[in-house]
């Protein structure tokens, strides 16, 4: 069996210079509520990583965590070799971390040059933003079109890609993403992925990837995570995570035919 | 209220409470006795239900007229295949009044399992809980010639189901209520001819090793032994009981569905395995039966709840725990509890020990009983001084349930007990084994005589495979199982299960399986806790993600051979375990590995996992 499914050791003596962020042990919490109680995980230079869960699991307080937005309870979180556990989310920004929230949060009222200048904002190398700014146009050439209108006035595919943007104008080194496909239809939700995995071959930008849709998530993902209840319960390279009998069963939607055509029941999941 | 140091209060009675010399006697005694009273709970849509006797007894002829119209006749065998809950009560006593066979399948078993079950045991009518259940016996049924119906409890997402071998219970019930209409007294002649010698129920043990054995029990025995369970342990109409284990198990069969019907106790079924500590918390019973991992859980939650408490919080329950200790000190060494001392004990159980007995749901409890696995001394210590007696039972499927038990006013942790008054034990003098007499032992096993002879002997001992010591006032201990003695390549008689029972005894350790047969040294593979594992990695900021990575975290390993270590200090140098590897695969009750018990099957492991163990002797 071991030698079937082998599995990954976080264990910090692998170190692995590799390794662009990683999270050991981090718990946290809502006043009493524990989110998270007890991730470690590490996303590895250059790749897609993939958080999977259902709602209410962690995610996005995973990433939340990261960015700063939240103090862990406990536990560490390093970047790029460097602890920004519980560091100001400013910081971590200026160390090259971006974070693309759930439901776009781009800033309505500003036009979407103004959106994606404010993602540049701690930048100064001008000639930079700029070509950072064309190319921001060429993954999403609807954003040039409509440079000058309110990001407000954009459909909620346009103000993802908005958003996706205004992060890569940080040139930032890892994206966090949180839910890009939320209430998008799938055809957009498509378009928005095929963009993020050539976002990630052609800059090389690293991106933890948080998300429901677990059939997009896993096809342009590198390596995934499972999250229940606050807990990773697996973990693989996706390729493998796809052959799974409960990723398939409760992230897929497959079943297999049972000797009746359809099946009320639920398998219990085993997670290996 | 009971307390530890006069239990006279829960002495059990020894006089026949409920005529009858066949359970189904027994149950239509009792109806005709207790006919308004409450006997069952169960919920529906969150609200407790209760059925009364009348009620039961409504539901009993409904069934048991539905198997006659099917065609079921006396002495035919019918399985049930659920978890535990009313239903299975109403068709096992329904079976059992139609003067058949009634057997239990454990909602666990896989698809082969239940065929096996169904053929051996020559089942004519399967009963099954839901759908999921019903697929299992579809995926077998053409290859299993004896059945004819299966009949199913909760009918969710098959109402667009049509095959003319599946009816829902309720159209059972609804053939057997125009049967009997046409034949009114057909049941109560099938009961009243039912003899006490005639087969009543069989219990396939879980088998650790090889094939499920289907051992037969009699009206007699059962009913004898049920009396018998009356004089050992106290229980009357006024108590409560939980109903949870599986009723395919001895356990629950006897100490729970019969001897309720017996004694007129209460029978409170929870929803399902996971809401168990809930509904025992809305019950709060008065007598509780339940295994060491349960009582196990029960401890760890305890902790748990208390290490995230404040500082006052903690430092309270340590004085209270450690007033409470004090008097189990004295009353385990049959010393007089002195009246301060009582007086300080009280104080603690306001401030402290009722709140934590009303935490777990026990704080109306009389005493407790735990049995079907040893438990830790320190955990009977520990119920003891919140003011519990804890009472352990021994005994097997063979000897239909408890064999001994441990008397209230004389606990003696780590030990079984002395024989209950209704059977006679004794050790065999050349290899300690446990031998057990009397009518409650079993008939034999089904369709297994050359078994069913290698275990009664001609003198009608029960060779129980267990070995043991007895005492000076006649307490029995468990030492180990027979067939499990292990010779080491040095010659040396090894009992593994005295070093794996040691192992078990760690929070860190569900189960173990010592390896050592014809081999230099002892090793061991073992089932890590997973939930007490997890909260040690966590305190500890141990990383980790998946199962397997817990358990081959450098900290966990270290955690383990610590435990390890703990135990090999009690053994000498030659009955030590040298290496150990921790399952790394997250098993459940559906797995192979494990019986419906959670116990880990020692052949199997030894198989599955041999290039794991060749590893250990490399």
């Amino acid at each position: 069996m071991s030698a079937a499914s082998p599995t990954l050791n976080t264990a910090p003596e692998a170190a692995d210079d590799n390794v662009m962020l990683k999270l050991l042990n981090v718990e946290s919490a809502y006043g009493p509520i524990k989110a998270i109680r007890g991730v470690s995980l590490q996303v590895r230079q250059g790749e897609i990583a993939t958080v999977l869960g259902s709602n209410g699991a962690g995610k996005t307080t995973i990433l939340k965590t990261i960015s700063g937005i939240i103090d862990p309870r406990k536990g560490s979180i390093e970047f790029k070799g460097q602890s920004i556990t519980a560091q100001d989310p400013a910081f971590i920004v200026q160390r090259g971390l971006m974070h693309v929230p759930e439901g776009r949060e781009v800033f309505p009222l500003l036009s979407i040059r103004d959106n994606l200048l404010m993602g540049a904002y701690t930048r100064n190398d001008r000639d930079g933003v700029a070509r950072d700014m064309e190319a921001v146009y060429n993954y999403f050439p609807i954003l040039r079109e409509r440079a000058a209108q309110d990001a407000g006035l954009l459909s909620g595919g346009q103000q993802q890609m908005l958003a996706i943007s205004r992060a890569l104008m940080a040139s930032p080194d890892l994206i966090l993403l949180d839910e890009p496909s939320l209430g998008l239809s799938p055809k957009l939700t498509k378009e928005i992925f095929e963009i993020v995995v050539r976002i990630n071959r052609e800059r090389g930008t690293t991106i933890l990837l948080v998300e429901q849709n677990a059939n997009m998530a896993l096809n342009a993902s590198d390596y995934g995570y499972v999250l229940e209840n606050g807990r990773i319960v697996m973990e693989d390279t996706c390729a493998r995570l796809r052959e799974k009998e409960d990723i398939k069963e409760f992230y897929l939607g497959m079943k297999e035919e049972g000797v009746r055509a359809d099946r009320r029941w639920k398998k219990k999941k085993t997670w290996r | 209220m009971s307390q530890l140091w006069d239990t006279s209060g829960i002495a059990p009675q020894k006089s026949i409470v409920m005529a009858g010399e066949t359970i189904p006697a027994i149950f239509w005694n009792a109806v005709a006795a207790r006919g308004p009273n409450v006997w069952m709970r169960q919920k529906d849509f969150g609200i407790w239900r209760s059925w009364t006797w009348n009620e039961t007894a409504q539901a009993v002829r409904e069934i048991g007229h539905g198997l006659m119209a099917l065609g079921f006749e006396a002495r035919h065998t019918s399985s049930i295949l659920s978890n535990t809950n009313i239903e299975w009560v109403l068709c096992d006593l329904a079976v059992l009044s139609a003067g058949g066979v009634s057997n239990g399948i454990y909602p666990t078993d896989a698809a082969e399992q239940v065929h096996y079950l169904c053929e051996d045991s020559g089942t004519r009518v399967l009963f099954v809980e839901n759908d999921e259940q019903l697929d299992k016996a579809l995926a077998v049924r053409d290859t299993l010639p004896l059945l004819q119906k299966i009949v199913v409890f909760d009918m969710d997402g098959l109402r667009d189901f049509h095959d003319p071998m599946v009816i829902s219970l309720k159209q059972l019930q609804d053939l057997g209520r125009e049967h009997a209409q046409q034949h009114p007294d057909m049941l109560m002649h099938r009961t009243a001819a039912c003899k006490p010698e005639d087969l009543a129920i069989l219990v396939y043990t879980s088998g650790t090793t090889g094939k499920p054995k289907g051992g037969m029990h009699s009206h007699h025995g059962l009913v004898y032994t049920v009396r018998g369970y009356n004089t050992l342990i106290a229980r009357d109409e006024r108590d409560e009981c939980m109903c949870f284990l599986p009723l395919c198990h001895i356990a629950e069969r006897m100490g729970g569905e019969f001897f309720s019907m017996y004694t007129g106790a209460k029978l409170n079924f929870v929803e399902n395995p996971e809401t168990v500590p809930e509904n025992v918390r809305e019950i709060a019973p008065t007598v509780f039966t339940a295994v060491p991992r349960v009582w196990e859980k029960f401890y760890s939650g305890v902790m748990i709840a208390l290490k995230e408490a404040g500082g006052l919080q903690q430092a309270v329950y340590g004085w209270s725990i450690g007033v409470g200790q004090q008097v189990a000190d004295l009353v385990l060494a049959q010393k007089p509890v002195p009246a301060s001392l009582k007086l300080r004990f009280h104080v603690a159980r306001l401030l402290a020990l009722n709140n934590v007995r009303k935490m777990i749901g026990i704080h109306r409890a009389r005493f407790l009983v735990t049995g079907a696995a040893p438990i830790s001394p320190d955990l009977v210590r520990w119920y003891l001084a919140l003011g519990l007696p804890m009472l352990e039972v021994w005994g097997m499927t063979e000897t239909c349930g408890a064999a001994t038990g441990v008397p209230a006013d004389r606990i003696k942790p780590g030990s079984i007990g002395p024989a209950a008054d209704y059977n006679e034990m004794r050790l065999d003098p050349v290899t300690s084994e446990i031998l057990v007499r009397g009518p409650n032992v079993f008939m034999g096993y089904l369709n297994l005589p050359e078994k069913t002879a290698e275990t009664i002997d001609a003198d009608g001992w029960l060779h129980t495979g267990d070995v043991g010591v007895v005492d000076e006032e006649g307490f029995f201990r468990i030492t180990d199982r027979m067939k499990d003695i292990i010779i080491t390549a040095g010659g040396k008689n090894i009992t593994p299960s005295e070093l794996e029972n040691e192992l078990k005894f760690s929070p860190y350790v569900t189960d173990a399986v010592v390896i050592g047969d014809k081999r230099p040294y002892l090793t061991v593979i073992i089932m890590i806790d997973q939930e007490n594992v997890e909260k040690y990695a966590q305190d500890n900021d141990v990383p980790f993600s998946n199962y397997a990575s817990l358990t081959h975290s450098t900290e966990v390993q270290e955690l383990i051979q610590a435990e390890v270590d703990r135990v090999n200090k009690k053994f000498a140098r030659v009955e030590q375990i040298k290496k150990f590897w921790l399952l790394d695969t997250q098993l459940s009750a559906e797995d192979e590995e494990l019986t419906p018990t959670m116990k880990l099957k020692r052949k199997l492991v030894e198989k599955k996992y041999t290039p794991q163990i060749e590893a250990m002797y490399r």
